[in-house]
């Protein structure tokens, strides 16, 4: 496993209250834009990685060694099942609430703006980055040839409040997942994050 | 993970708002952090050092700061007017080893916005968080009072990740102090700044 290297939380702090003043200026809109803009463009800049077999791959996330882990500690539940136990943000919010107080509500205009404009998975604007960078790094990886696919089920935020996909969807990942839906509440009792990393079984075309 | 967006950020800003917009961004964003984090009154130096010491003010949410008492800063009457503060650690440190670990070579653009700060507003940016810190540290310091009297926070000099020095001269000269002194203290420390009354100076003139 890489070097774990804590970051500063002065500086954590210092890139919300950036995106805070992107919105003065181009409202929530343009936070979003460039939150997911600078998680794709994050994403873009990780070295490519291939692995023979899902197992190859499922032991590279899970011991910290591939670029989907460089920012989270992730435990693989079932096949294709995987959680993060504290989300990566969780510090940097924990920081701004103990050093500047309630969040700006920006950043909750910002969550409901991703959520109904792209897609509905967020539970904080932090969301937005990290999904976006995991959606953007699985296009990086390739298992078995076949590009590796990701798709989020559960997020929790800070205050408790969990972003669910609607019914519909919820069941379709949940079975891709291999977990029923009560595990999924059991997982997201003691995690953050629950999703769906998997390979089509046919390279689509 | 926050704190590795910055690069990435800076680079979509500069090519939309250029790295003259960036600074500006960077600027903004240090004052409403100090603007937030509320004024501080103090009775006196000593309790006001004691608080810097163990993490107390606002300046300290930067890191860990030696309090260099031997370098007491005196006005021409002979009254301790402030003294020089040295941030252990830079706050961006972890970040750029973390980039670099993770992701790769930090992005020329970190240079670019310093550069467009250091041509335009002032020499002090090592990389493009400077403008921001130091930013932070100046109005912070505003809010701040130290036996009801304001104080002014005077960057003096900081230490980039390839060890390249940027020293604020027309500071130094303000509180004369000299500019080897503060290379000496540079050495186990990423960035030297003092904080005196508002408007005082070690030498002959009070400064508005």
């Amino acid at each position: 496993m890489a070097e774990n290297i804590e970051s500063n939380p002065f500086v954590d702090v210092s890139v919300f209250l950036f995106f805070e003043d992107i919105s003065d200026k181009q409202g929530v809109e343009g936070f979003t834009n460039y939150m997911v803009g600078q998680a794709e463009s994050l994403a873009k800049s990780v070295p490519e990685e291939e692995y023979e077999t899902w197992d190859d791959f499922a032991k590279a996330v899970a011991s910290g060694e591939s670029v989907f882990s460089s920012f989270e500690s992730i435990e693989q539940i079932s096949k294709y099942g995987f959680v993060t136990n504290i989300c990566p943000f969780s510090k940097a919010i924990r920081e701004y609430i103990k050093r500047i107080g309630n969040f700006n509500p920006v950043h909750m205009e910002a969550t409901d703006y991703y959520n109904h404009t792209i897609q509905p998975s967020a539970a904080h604007s932090a969301c937005m980055m990290h999904q976006t960078y995991r959606k953007e790094v699985a296009k990086r990886i390739k298992i078995g040839g076949k590009p590796l696919q990701y798709a989020q089920i559960g997020a929790k935020a800070y205050t408790g409040e969990i972003a669910l996909p609607p019914e519909s969807w919820k069941k379709v990942l949940l079975e891709k997942a291999g977990i029923s839906e009560t595990q999924g509440f059991m997982e997201m009792r003691e995690n953050s994050c629950l999703y769906l990393l998997y390979v089509e079984e046919r390279i689509p075309r | 993970m926050m704190d590795i967006a910055i690069y990435s950020l800076v680079d979509d800003m500069v090519s939309k708002a250029g790295t003259e917009g960036v600074v500006e961004y960077w600027l903004r964003v240090g004052e409403s952090y100090a603007e937030r984090m509320g004024k501080e009154a103090y009775v006196g130096w000593p309790a006001f050092n004691v608080a810097m010491k163990e993490g107390r003010t606002s300046l300290t949410v930067e890191g860990e700061v030696n309090v260099l008492t031997d370098l007491a800063i005196i006005d021409r009457d002979g009254d301790v007017i402030g003294y020089v503060y040295a941030l252990k650690t830079c706050p961006m440190a972890p970040t750029m080893r973390r980039y670099i670990s993770r992701i790769g070579p930090i992005p020329d653009s970190d240079t670019d916005v310093a550069d467009s700060y250091n041509n335009r507003i002032r020499d002090s940016a090592v990389s493009n968080y400077c403008i921001t810190h130091q930013r932070f540290r100046e109005i912070a310091a505003n809010n701040i009072t130290v036996a009801k009297q304001g104080l002014e926070c005077l960057q003096l000099a900081n230490k980039g990740m390839s060890g390249d020095v940027k020293m604020v001269p027309e500071n130094l000269a303000r509180i004369n102090v000299d500019e080897r002194h503060i290379k000496s203290i540079l050495r186990s420390a990423s960035c030297v700044f003092a904080l005196i009354v508002r408007g005082k100076s070690a030498g002959e003139e009070i400064i508005d």
